[in-house]
């Protein structure tokens, strides 16, 4: 649910990193906070278990200036991608205003990538949300490991895109895709708030 | 189940002019027990009178005064007294035909069992 | 410390509330986590990530009272040792909000409880019915986007 204050000229959104386990969402935000300047960002929350798995989510307000005459703020969330904890997963997932959806790129790792998924719609449709509705954008993350190992985006795509959304290859680690992805959902974002539709 | 501060309670609603009578956490305003006459809110008057407790028991502390004892607000239509133990203020709200004296006295012995 | 409030009508009963409760802290917000009102931050990226924490636990507490009692647990109290955690639903037209309030010495939990339940019918009365989202941006508002992403990221 974004929030847009006209009188201050402001507007907050909230984007939800989803996918899997370990593909990748914390290290989406944790780059993300190393490049973004200390003026433009908030402290990253993360609660986490002892073993460094996201327990309940991470949380990173970013500053994005001035759009329009507004002073624009994203608050940016992970979800736990751990199946067992799907009652967190909908929580976090509330009023969200766009969804990265990162998947692990492994071709051991479709099955999973698929399942949460299908556990995204499902937990939007519980909101009451259609899917469709819902600015996505999706990032196959670990493009840099072995060929030998991982699925192609055209592959992926097959597999996951039937909706034909943005997707994009990403090494979340060292950075490549990871600003893309965000600026694509960003403007996927304002643009539905901009009256303008969007996906 | 009956609250341990039911007798003491009863013993100071039987005076005449008593509206009612409160046992109230000093520290958090809460309501511990109460009898009430209709048209006194409990939850309010408890936060409120607790507030009012502590404020004199600090306003007492840093005048040198020692702990404040007993304290006692005179309104236009009615008296509010409070009396502290421990964690505990009994407080008794009553009209102006009330024979504080006597209120006083039963309180004052009232609260030796509170805590 | 300056009230801020992000929607009018938020102003005049949050102001009563921090005034009368005596709080340090008091943050009006959507259940999601937005900020719609607050006291007692210094910068704005603190509010939200106390804002995301709170939406958390309310979110965590409703549901720990579902899968328990079958209804979500909804008030919650803190007490830390100098300072207590008071967090509550506001039912507005249309939707609840949630209020967190932090107090200290000044204050007590039976104090913040009473205002809270004035501050309840105060945001009930004022709030307009909740409408969604609105229609915001010029169509500029592409190349503006661009050159703040790049901005902060240092590159395009």
């Amino acid at each position: 649910m974004s929030l847009v204050n006209y009188a201050t000229r402001e507007i907050t959104c909230k984007i939800v990193y989803y996918g899997p386990g370990r593909s990748g969402k914390t290290t989406n935000l944790h780059y993300i906070y190393g490049q973004v300047p200390g003026d433009r960002k908030g402290q990253m929350v993360s609660l986490a278990t002892q073993t460094d798995r996201t327990l309940f989510f991470d949380f990173l307000p970013i500053d994005l200036g001035t759009i329009s005459g507004f002073s624009t703020r994203f608050q940016l969330y992970t979800v736990p991608g751990q199946v067992y904890y799907a009652t967190t997963r909908r929580l976090v997932l509330q009023g969200a205003d766009g969804v990265v959806f990162v998947a692990d790129s492994q071709s051991r790792q479709l099955k999973e990538n698929v399942e949460s998924f299908q556990d995204l719609h499902a937990n939007l449709a519980e909101h009451g949300v259609a899917a469709r509705d819902v600015p996505l954008v999706i990032q196959y993350n670990k493009q840099d490991l072995p060929r030998d190992m991982i699925m192609s985006p055209d592959e992926l795509d097959e597999q996951l895109n039937f909706r034909e959304v943005p997707s994009f290859a990403a090494d979340a680690l060292h950075g490549p895709g990871v600003f893309v992805t965000l600026r694509a959902i960003s403007e996927q974002v304002l643009q539905r708030l901009s009256g303008k539709g969007g996906r | 189940m009956t609250s341990p501060y039911a007798t003491i309670l009863a013993g100071l609603i039987r005076h005449r002019g008593v509206k009612g009578c409160l046992v109230v956490g000093e520290t958090d305003g809460l309501l511990v027990d109460s009898t009430l006459q209709f048209g006194v809110n409990g939850q309010i008057f408890a936060a409120l009178t607790a507030s009012l407790f502590r404020k004199a028991r600090r306003a007492s502390q840093a005048a040198g005064l020692g702990d404040a004892a007993f304290v006692q607000l005179e309104a236009e239509n009615g008296r509010v007294c409070a009396v502290g133990r421990g964690e505990l203020v009994l407080v008794v709200v009553a009209e102006p035909r009330v024979n504080l004296g006597l209120v006083r006295v039963d309180m004052l012995k009232a609260v030796e069992a509170l805590a | 410390m300056k009230l801020q409030v992000a929607a009018d009508w938020v102003e005049q009963p949050l102001k009563a509330f921090v005034d009368d409760a005596r709080a340090e802290i008091a943050v009006l917000m959507h259940p999601s986590g937005q900020v719609l009102g607050q006291f007692g931050f210094a910068r704005s990226v603190d509010v939200q990530t106390a804002c995301a924490l709170s939406a958390a636990i309310y979110a965590s507490a409703g549901e720990l009272g579902r899968q328990m009692q079958g209804k979500p647990f909804t008030v919650m109290h803190y007490a830390g040792k100098a300072r207590q955690m008071f967090l509550a639903p506001v039912p507005i037209d249309g939707g609840t909000l949630l209020l967190l309030a932090v107090f200290g010495e000044e204050s007590t939990l039976g104090l913040v409880q009473v205002y809270f339940q004035d501050f309840q019918r105060a945001a009930a009365q004022a709030a307009p019915h909740w409408t969604g989202a609105e229609t915001a941006l010029a169509s500029d508002f592409e190349v503006e986007l661009n050159r703040n992403l790049a901005a902060m990221f240092g590159r395009t």
